[in-house]
């Protein structure tokens, strides 16, 4: 009596998982098999069926390009933002974590709370003052409206406090200290060394916020050739018949986007980032601190 | 090679009234190794810190030679320490863990070198220069911690409980490599540590501190012979002095059921509370009758020796005496079998007297120390 009871629950438990991963799997699944597939294909076949390499290099070649390659121009957009955006967000959340998990001035509690109170709210809500500051500074429209603003990274500080607090030891900072380290001797030949993880971490997530950011461009940027890759996304589902079919009456001299060119653009735009992480990944190393002290 | 003074140096940690340290005076002589020693949260290593430059002095002159040195940061001041956890980089592999301090005094590359060299021969590192940190054993890391020390050829050597992460054994052997090291360099050393064999077996001096306050510094033997008071009787020695309380008769100090005589000098009016210190080895085991009847519950075999514990009889009269155990050593051939009962008396001149309330020493006229309380 009590065997087949535990199965059935196993079963329902199976049933459960498989029923929540094929809900969030199918759709991605869907995506990565759109562009091997012309638009009549996605709509009339099934839609696990997979369409011909031909067809994929088709897509691709007319995403590429779309409006004089402008995708490529996008992308290369995205990356100069997000990556000052990162550098800048590193230069600053690194050194302040550091500061506030690892050594005494007067406000430090203090400030510690102001950044935790800042990273709930949400960036977006500062996008509207930034642009009239960045208008003011003269700077509307050129790559620092969309790079200094990363300068601002509490959650990144924040992660970094609590990588700072938890795993470096303290003694080790007044070994150094004792040694003849200044404070930012420390901070350079100890702390930052061993701060690999959490940089990669943070330079991640910094990455990935101002790659994925879509507000903060669309009002600092004015014409196609500055947008990063999520506006130009955005320009793609307007230049997509299916979406838009007024904007594609007889004679209208606006390239005409496909479905599957939509797919494989959100790939290309995805791409990076994935790149990045692998990057990131290997700088998640654990057991750094493997010697150092013995509790 | 430096002298070091602590001048009624007080450290209160914020939100607590009470002082870590107060007003701890000490002299530290040239070339000298001191042992800073007591139970945890005595306050040495607070006083070791702030030597170091790593803790806030509240109060009071810290000098190394004619330098005060309270206001310096810790790279300012010349000083070396090995931490009671190592503290080693662990990025860095074992030369330049040594040569950290070198490096970031500039002095040339061939001479920081040089200097790793002579100091990984001294402590038998050569063959690690290399690897990092997590690949050394625990004995090997404590090496390290001492190298980084001795590459910098500092004033003063702080050393906070650097054994204390080690098995027994490398224990022993690294505690007479370490004496035998700072002796050969001749560099002031301040060790801290709670174990008082250790700080017997490789202090010049040995400082007692308590709460915070420092109860007695002197060579080991001044310490063991001549206590100041019933703490560093009971602290120093192992297994410690018992300490008994007795009550003063008109015939002497009577202790369970046996009375000894006083020395006509000691101060104690009949009926007053005393404490009567007496070393494991003063007391002798004998027949029932003889010194203080006893029952047997524990003998330890050492091979060399063996330690006796045994509770003291009370007389069902006395009042309730909470310490009723008494450790007497005897040769292991005469060691006394389990619940047995015995008498143990104390060879002459051998007892030592404390205040019951205050631990303080009373003295007697044949027992002159020339022990000074700090």
């Amino acid at each position: 009596m009590v065997l087949p009871r535990r199965y059935a629950f196993r079963f329902i438990a199976l049933v459960i998982l498989l029923f929540f991963t094929a809900f969030f799997v199918v759709p991605i699944v869907w995506l990565f098999l759109a562009p091997t597939k012309t638009d009549g294909q996605l709509l009339g076949s099934s839609p696990f069926a997979i369409g011909s390499l031909s067809t994929l290099g088709h897509t691709f070649s007319r995403v590429i390009n779309y409006s004089g390659q402008s995708l490529l121009i996008w992308l290369k957009n995205s990356a100069i933002y997000a990556f000052g955006g990162t550098a800048l967000a590193l230069l600053a959340a690194i050194p302040a974590g550091y500061g506030l998990a690892l050594t005494h001035f007067i406000g430090r509690k203090t400030l510690l709370s102001i950044t935790l109170v800042v990273m709930i709210m949400p960036a977006t809500a500062l996008v509207l003052p930034l642009f009239l500051e960045m208008n003011k500074l003269g700077l509307y429209g050129t790559v620092w409206s969309l790079i200094l603003p990363f300068g601002f990274f509490p959650f990144g500080v924040y992660l970094a406090y609590i990588y700072f607090s938890s795993t470096i030891p303290k003694d080790l900072l007044a070994a150094a200290r004792i040694d003849g380290a200044t404070e930012w001797g420390v901070f350079r030949h100890i702390a930052m060394p061993l701060a690999r993880p959490v940089v990669g971490l943070v330079g991640f997530f910094a990455f990935v916020a101002s790659w994925n950011n879509f507000f903060l461009p669309f009002v600092m940027t004015y014409d196609s050739s500055q947008y990063p890759v999520q506006i130009g996304l955005q320009q793609l589902i307007g230049s997509t018949a299916s979406f838009n079919p007024t904007n594609f009456t007889a004679g209208s001299s606006v390239q005409v986007l496909q479905r599957p060119d939509l797919a494989m653009a959100v790939m290309l735009a995805i791409a990076p980032v994935l790149i990045v992480f692998l990057f990131a990944q290997r700088t998640l190393v654990t057991g750094m601190l493997a010697g150092s002290t013995k509790e | 090679m430096a002298t070091v003074t602590f001048d009624q140096i007080t450290r209160i940690y914020p939100k607590s009234s009470k002082p870590a340290v107060d007003r701890l005076s000490l002299e530290i002589g040239d070339g000298e190794f001191l042992v800073l020693v007591g139970p945890s949260g005595c306050g040495k290593t607070t006083s070791l810190r702030m030597l170091a430059g790593l803790e806030h002095v509240d109060d009071g002159a810290i000098l190394i030679d004619d330098t005060n040195v309270v206001k310096l940061a810790p790279r300012d001041r010349d000083i070396a320490m090995v931490f009671q956890n190592y503290a080693l980089y662990p990025h860095m592999n074992v030369g330049q863990n040594m040569g950290f301090a070198l490096r970031l005094a500039k002095v040339p590359k061939h001479e920081i070198e040089r200097r790793v060299r002579d100091a990984a021969r001294i402590l038998d590192l050569e063959d690690y220069l290399d690897r990092k940190p997590r690949q050394l054993s625990g004995g090997q890391r404590q090496r390290v911690a001492m190298g980084r020390a001795i590459v910098r050829e500092p004033r003063v050597f702080l050393m906070d409980e650097p054994l204390s992460n080690l098995d027994a054994k490398l224990r022993v052997a690294t505690r007479a490599e370490i004496a035998a090291l700072q002796q050969r360099l001749g560099i002031t050393t301040l060790y801290v540590t709670h174990d008082q064999v250790e700080a017997m077996t490789m202090g010049d001096r040995v400082a007692v501190m308590k709460d915070g306050i420092l109860q007695q510094c002197d060579t080991p033997r001044v310490l063991y012979d001549d206590p100041v008071n019933a703490f560093v009787a009971g602290f120093i020695g192992s297994p410690p002095m018992n300490l008994i309380d007795g009550l003063v008769t008109e015939e002497g100090v009577r202790v369970g059921t046996a009375v000894f005589p006083l020395p006509p000098q000691l101060p104690a009016r009949p009926g007053s509370a005393l404490t009567v210190g007496l070393r494991p080895e003063v007391l002798e085991p004998s027949e029932p009758d003889q010194g203080i009847p006893v029952t047997v519950h524990l003998v330890e075999e050492l091979g060399a020796e063996a330690f006796v514990h045994a509770s003291i009889e009370q007389e069902s009269d006395t009042l309730a005496v909470p310490s009723s155990t008494i450790i007497a050593r005897v040769e292991p051939q005469r060691a006394p079998a389990k619940g047995e009962r015995i008498g143990l008396r104390a060879k002459s001149g051998s007892m030592l007297f404390f205040d019951a309330a205050t631990g303080a020493r009373i003295r007697t006229g044949s027992q002159t120390g020339a022990a000074v309380p700090s």
